[in-house]
This record gives structure tokens, sequence and C-alpha cells, in this order.
């Protein structure tokens, strides 16, 4: 992926930048927001990281009202050390598609920017999704492994359903509070691991390869093999 | 000013048409039957004249005087203009006249006046009075003004001076307030109310420094002892990176300390307020103790639930969720495996009721009342992970909605009374 | 009141200012005049009202007694009623 990272603090910058290029993007980087709005207008990005308080005239969510405003729709991951909630509605309202505090740790920041950008283009809607043998009906809310029907509670299917909406991909426990029970706050114990191996033990009960993994210092990931 | 000019002109005025009617009056005779008539009709005017102002002179061709009371012709009446006024000598006090030149034809000239002694002496008194109402009211207003001025700043000096005592830096003084209820008063309120929002906000600011300073400093030492000690002791590369990783997990913990304090300081400064609105809190319950649930099983704890249809309040879902949750941490971290912790809601007439009780070892009264105060841990909790800001927050958030955080024994005489801690909210 | 008192001020301070001359008078102002009505209220031989006849008197005695002004505004205001009733 093409990535615009707009950091006005330059170890932050580096530090994000050096992880996003070991995982394999591009990144080009702007110190500032002019700067930034310059390039995102001028050249095509897949994803946006943008600081929310950014030095000359143009901060974050300037930039991104500006680039709304133009009809650019690249996906906006915004960071902030602004903490307050009214801050990530405004940041939200304003055209960014997802918002971090600092500090933070990479593996957050990874998994949120390739969830941004492996996106599906347009929101075609999809009946069934599918990992391996294992099959999820959005319309009969029913989940298969190998054609066994799986029994799931509710919380469980919409827990798999996002798991699997980005199969391949790293998914964050704090990414996993907020998309799937709406909580944008920290509950400091595990309970969304005590979740995921309840509805992993459920899913590889009988079954030799399991399909949920734990990426270690990160979050889940479900894939195939 | 306007009043004057209006007058006064209006008397000349007056004196001038009269004075032309009657020279008018006269040429009309004389066309009609010519000069003795004139000299006859001047005479019978002035033996008539009850006001003696009347002023004539008709003067023959030669300069010979054929009617009239002025003892000769003056000098500027032979001027190009025709209209005259003129100093006159009467029973030895100077007087004025205002006087009409006409040519009557064939050499004959005639003067027409009158005296204006009156009229100056009535447009003197007039100016005179009118000079005296204007001091007198300029006076009033002069007087007036200062007697307000005087009130106001009898009533603004409190408020002055307590306005420049809080600028000088005494954040206590507050505007003393008169019974009267008036304006100023309403002025004293409003600014009380606004030095009270200050002070509190102020309060928040201090507390969030204070804690800060006092509490985040311990586990940034601690973290930064373990990296240190790790720097010198470790030799391989594994050992060096559990202390790096280690490390980060202090900073973490840290951060969401710092993070909780932020949040506690922004809950209690009242900003969030904006943010109230009409919910129903009963699914948000259940939600929590779904996400909860497992949890609990997953240690072997029961977690039980009882809760009305809907619970409607007005305040701000998300706080509210978060101050459930810390409440549900905290039971479910002190109740011992195979113990159960109770959700339950009520809705009465005033107030809205979350409680969460567990069978844990509950709290001594003396801890209990100290429950609340930003890093206070009772001894008994030293030992299990948590920062103690978990029911600052709670209560926190049960003041903002003003409602309040109520503990109490689960089983009061058990050995382990267990802690029944109880959100009592206003109802919608 | 200014303009007038300065006026009344200036007149009185130079009498005649500006002409060289006397001061004009008014000849009415004479005991002559006050023959002068009391004759031309004899003259009118018509029948008179008493109140003019009074005033006329009246007028005619503050003229002997050196009241000129006043004895000469009864004899007109005596003639004026004459007039009026004739």
């Amino acid at each position: 992926m093409r990535i615009l990272l707009v950091e006005d603090d330059a170890e932050v910058a580096r530090f994000v930048r050096k992880g996003l290029m070991e995982a394999g993007h591009t990144v080009e980087h702007a110190p500032n927001g002019r700067d930034g709005l310059f390039m995102a207008a001028s050249e095509q990005f897949d994803v946006l990281v943008l600081d929310r308080m950014l030095p000359g005239g143009v901060d974050g969510v300037r930039l991104v009202e500006t680039l709304r405003g133009q009809g650019n729709r690249t996906p906006v991951l915004f960071l902030s050390a602004l903490n307050a909630v009214d801050e990530r509605v405004k940041g939200l309202k304003a055209g960014g598609d997802d918002y971090l505090t600092k500090p933070f740790a990479f593996a957050e920041l990874l998994a949120r920017v390739e969830a941004l950008g492996r996106r599906p283009a347009a929101e075609v809607p999809t009946t069934r999704l599918k990992v391996a043998d294992l099959e999820l009906d959005l319309l009969s809310r029913t989940v298969t492994r190998a054609g066994k029907k799986i029994d799931v509670q509710p919380r469980e299917f919409r827990l798999l359903e996002h798991l699997m909406r980005h199969a391949g991909q790293v998914v964050t426990r704090t990414m996993l509070l907020e998309k799937v029970w709406d909580y944008h706050f920290d509950p400091q114990t595990n309970v969304i691991d005590v979740h995921v191996s309840r509805l992993r033990h459920k899913l590889d009960k009988g079954f030799d390869k399991p399909l949920i993994h734990t990426v270690r210092n990160a979050g889940y990931m479900i894939r195939a093999d | 000013m306007v009043l004057w000019w209006n007058t006064a002109g209006a008397l000349d005025r007056q004196v001038d048409a009269a004075i032309r009617a009657d020279a008018t009056a006269l040429v009309e005779r004389m066309s009609v039957r010519g000069i003795p008539a004139v000299a006859a009709a001047i005479e019978d005017r002035m033996a008539v004249d009850v006001q003696n102002e009347t002023l004539y002179l008709l003067l023959a061709p030669d300069g010979a005087r054929l009617a009239g009371n002025l003892s000769a012709w003056p000098s500027e009446a032979s001027g190009e203009f025709p209209w005259i006024r003129i100093p006159l000598q009467r029973d030895g006090a100077v007087s004025e006249a205002r006087l009409f030149r006409l040519e009557l034809g064939g050499g004959h000239r005639l003067l027409v006046g009158r005296d204006v002694a009156e009229k100056l002496r009535l447009r003197g008194l007039l100016s005179e009075g009118i000079a005296w109402a204007a001091s007198a009211s300029a006076a009033f207003a002069v007087l007036g003004a200062w007697l307000l001025r005087r009130s106001l700043e009898r009533r603004l000096n409190p408020i002055y001076r307590t306005a420049r005592a809080i600028s000088a830096g005494d954040l206590t003084r507050r505007v003393p307030l008169s019974e009267r209820d008036d304006e100023f008063d309403k002025l004293g309120i409003t600014m009380n109310a606004m030095l009270d929002r200050i002070a509190q906000l102020m309060e928040g600011v201090r507390g969030v420094s204070d804690a800060i300073a006092h509490d985040l400093r311990t586990p940034i030492a601690r973290a930064r002892a373990k990296l240190e000690e790790s720097l010198h002791a470790a030799h391989d590369e594994d050992s060096l990176r559990a202390a790096v990783e280690q490390g980060i997990a202090d900073l973490d913990a840290i951060a969401r300390v710092f993070q909780a304090v932020l949040r506690i300081a922004e809950v209690e400064a009242g900003a969030r307020r904006a943010a109230f609105a009409p919910t129903d809190l009963a699914p948000v319950l259940a939600d929590i103790a779904e996400l909860y649930g497992a949890s609990a099983e997953a240690r072997e704890q029961h977690l039980a639930v009882d809760l009305p249809e809907s619970l409607d309040l007005v305040g701000d879902r998300d706080l509210l969720a978060q101050a459930v949750v810390n409440l549900l941490d905290n039971a479910l971290k002190f109740t011992p495996e195979g113990g159960t912790v109770r959700l339950s809601a009520r809705l009465s007439e005033a107030h809205a009721e979350i409680e969460v009780a567990d069978d844990g070892p509950g709290m001594p009264d003396a801890d209990r009342r100290r429950a609340g105060e930003r890093f206070f841990r009772a001894d008994a909790a030293r030992t299990t992970p948590g920062s103690g800001l978990g029911l600052s927050l709670v209560r926190a958030v049960a003041s903002l909605h003003r409602g309040e955080l109520l503990l109490r024994d689960t089983h009061p005489d058990a050995a382990s009374p267990g802690l029944t801690a109880t959100l009592r909210l206003p109802a919608a | 009141m200014l303009r007038a008192g300065t006026l009344l001020l200036a007149v009185a301070l130079c009498p005649g200012a500006g002409r060289g001359e006397q001061p004009m008078r008014v000849t009415t102002d004479s005991s002559a005049y006050c023959t002068e009505l009391t004759q031309r209220f004899a003259a009118q031989a018509t029948t008179m009202p008493a109140s003019a006849v009074a005033l006329a008197e009246e007028g005619q005695r503050l003229c002997q007694g050196g009241h000129v002004r006043t004895g000469i505004a009864k004899l007109r205001r005596a003639l004026r009623v004459q007039q009026a009733g004739g």
C-alpha cells in the first residue's frame, strides 16, 4: 500500500515510517499540514495517517475537511495526543475513518492502517463470508464448518463476522471492543480474550486446523492456513 | 436656544408687521385724499395711542414738519435701507425706536415706527427666564448625573473590588450580594457562579497535576529501575528482549493510569454534561453483563443479572457504561472462585439504581470512606492489579449525573461480607 | 438677554453715538401735548360717556401734577372710549 504520513514529531514519524516499510508498504512523509494537504491532494494514496494537531496553520481536521470537500475519499487514520471523547467525535465527524490515541503500540497502528487500506472500495453487500472450510451466512445468521452447523450467540456471530471480513489481517483487541461492542474505553481486564477463546473453542472443536490465530503483542487473525 | 430665537424673532416680526400695516394704511389714505389727510390721520392715531409707543414723522419737501412726534429727521433714515433702528431719548431714559421710511411722492417723506423699549424689556425678561430655566435644568442634570453615578459606583464597587482581588490571584473572593435582587445582584450572582466554576476547574487541574506528580512517579520510577537493572544483569538477547517487553508493558500501564486521571478530571470538570441525552440504560447494562459474563465464567465465577425492561434516564451513555464496567471489574477481581457477582438495576420514582454486589472480602468502614479518593487502594487490594482509579471515576461519573455512589456490605455479619456498590442516579 | 443688554449698554454709555447730534426726542411726551389732547377731547362735542369724561379729567390732573406720561395715557384712553362711544 502507498501511505502518506503527516506527522510533525520527527521521532514518531521515523518509527512509524520504518515500521510500515518493514511491513511492506511505501510511505511518504510530510512534516506539516500544508505540505501534507498538497501531497494528499496531488497524489494517489491508499491510506492517510494524520496527526490531529499539526504546525503550519492546517491541522489534521482541517486537512481532512479540505480533502473531503474536494471529493477525495482516501481513508484517514487520525493519530492524536488528545484523548477527550469529544476530540475523537470531532475527528470522525470531519471525515476521519479511525482514531488512535498516542501513545500507541505499533502493532495497533499497523492493524488499523491495513484494515483501512484493504477495506472494500465499494460496500458490495455480501451475504456469505468464507475462510477455508468455515462459512458464515449473513442472511440466515448461521455458521458452518465443513458443512457442520456451529451454534454461536449473536455477539459471537458479530465477532466472527468482523474477523472474517478482515481475514488475513490482524485485528487488535481494542478494534474488536470498538467495532463489535462499540465501547471506546479500555476495560483493563482481558474480557475480549475470554470471548475470543470461547469462540475459538466452538469453531475448532473436532478439527485439526485452528482458524483463529493469536498474534503475539497485537491481537487476532483468522486465516485459512 | 431655539425657543429664544423663536420668541425673540416673533416679537421683532410682530413689531415690523404692525409698522408695515400702519404705513400701508397711511399710503392708501395719501393716494386717496392727499397729504393733509395723512397728517390728520397721524394726529388721530397718536391721540389714541394708549401704549404710548407709536412714532411718526411726516416732513414736507422743504423739511418742515407736517405731523408726527419725533423731534427731528434722523440721519440714519436717509440711508439706502428703509428699515432702521435708532436710540431714542424718552423721559431722561434711553429707549430704542424701530422705524420704516416711506417716500410719499412730491418730496414728502414719512417715518412710521414703534418704540420697542417694551418689547426689548419683554425680550430681556424672556431671555433671562430661559437662561434661568436652562441653568436650573443643567444644574439638575449635573446633580442627577452625579447622584446616578454615585449610586452606580456604590453598587458596582463590590463587584469591581472582587474582580480586582481575583485578577490579583485571590480566587476565593466572591461578590457580596444585597438583598434587593436587582440587576446588580443578578450580575453578582452570575459572576459568583462563573467564579465557582472557574475555581472548580482550577481544582480539577490542580487535582490532575497532584495526581501526576504523586502517583505517576512511582510506576515510572519502578519501570525505569527494572530497565536499568536488566541493562546490567541481562546477558543474552532473550532476557534483554523480555526486559524490554516488560518495560513496554509498564509504560502501557502508566499510559493507562494517565488516561484514567485525565478522564476523571474531564468528568469532574463537568465538560461532558453537554453530551447528556435521554438513554435507556437497560440494553447497555445487558451488553456489559454479556461482555463480562464470559470472563466470570472463565474464572469459575457466577454473574447473576437482574435487569428491568427499561431503565430510562438522562445522561452520558459512554460514561455510565464505563462506570458500571469499573464496578464489575472490581467485583470480579475480588470475588473468589465459585463466588457470585450480582448486577441488578431498578427504577423507583426518584432514582435509578444500578447495583453491583460481590462475595469478596468486602471493605472495612475506614477504607469505604476513602474509597473513591484517587489512587487510594485498600491494603487488601495491594496485591491485585489495578490503578486505584476505578472507584474515583465511578464517583466522578455519579456526581456528574447529580447522583451518588453508595458502598455497603453484601452479607453483614458474615466472615466475608462482600461489597455492594450502588450507583444511585436521579430518574429521568 | 446678552444682545439686548449690550445694545442698551452701548446706547446708554454713548448717547447719540455715531450721529454727532442730540438724541431723538419724542414730542408727544410733553405737557404741551397734554394740552393738545385736552383740547382735542373737548373739541369732540358729541355725547360723552361718563367714564371718558372721568378719564380725561384724571389725565388733566396728572398732567398738571407733573406726571405727564401717565396723564397723556389717561387722556388717550379717554379719547379712545369717546371714539368707541361715538
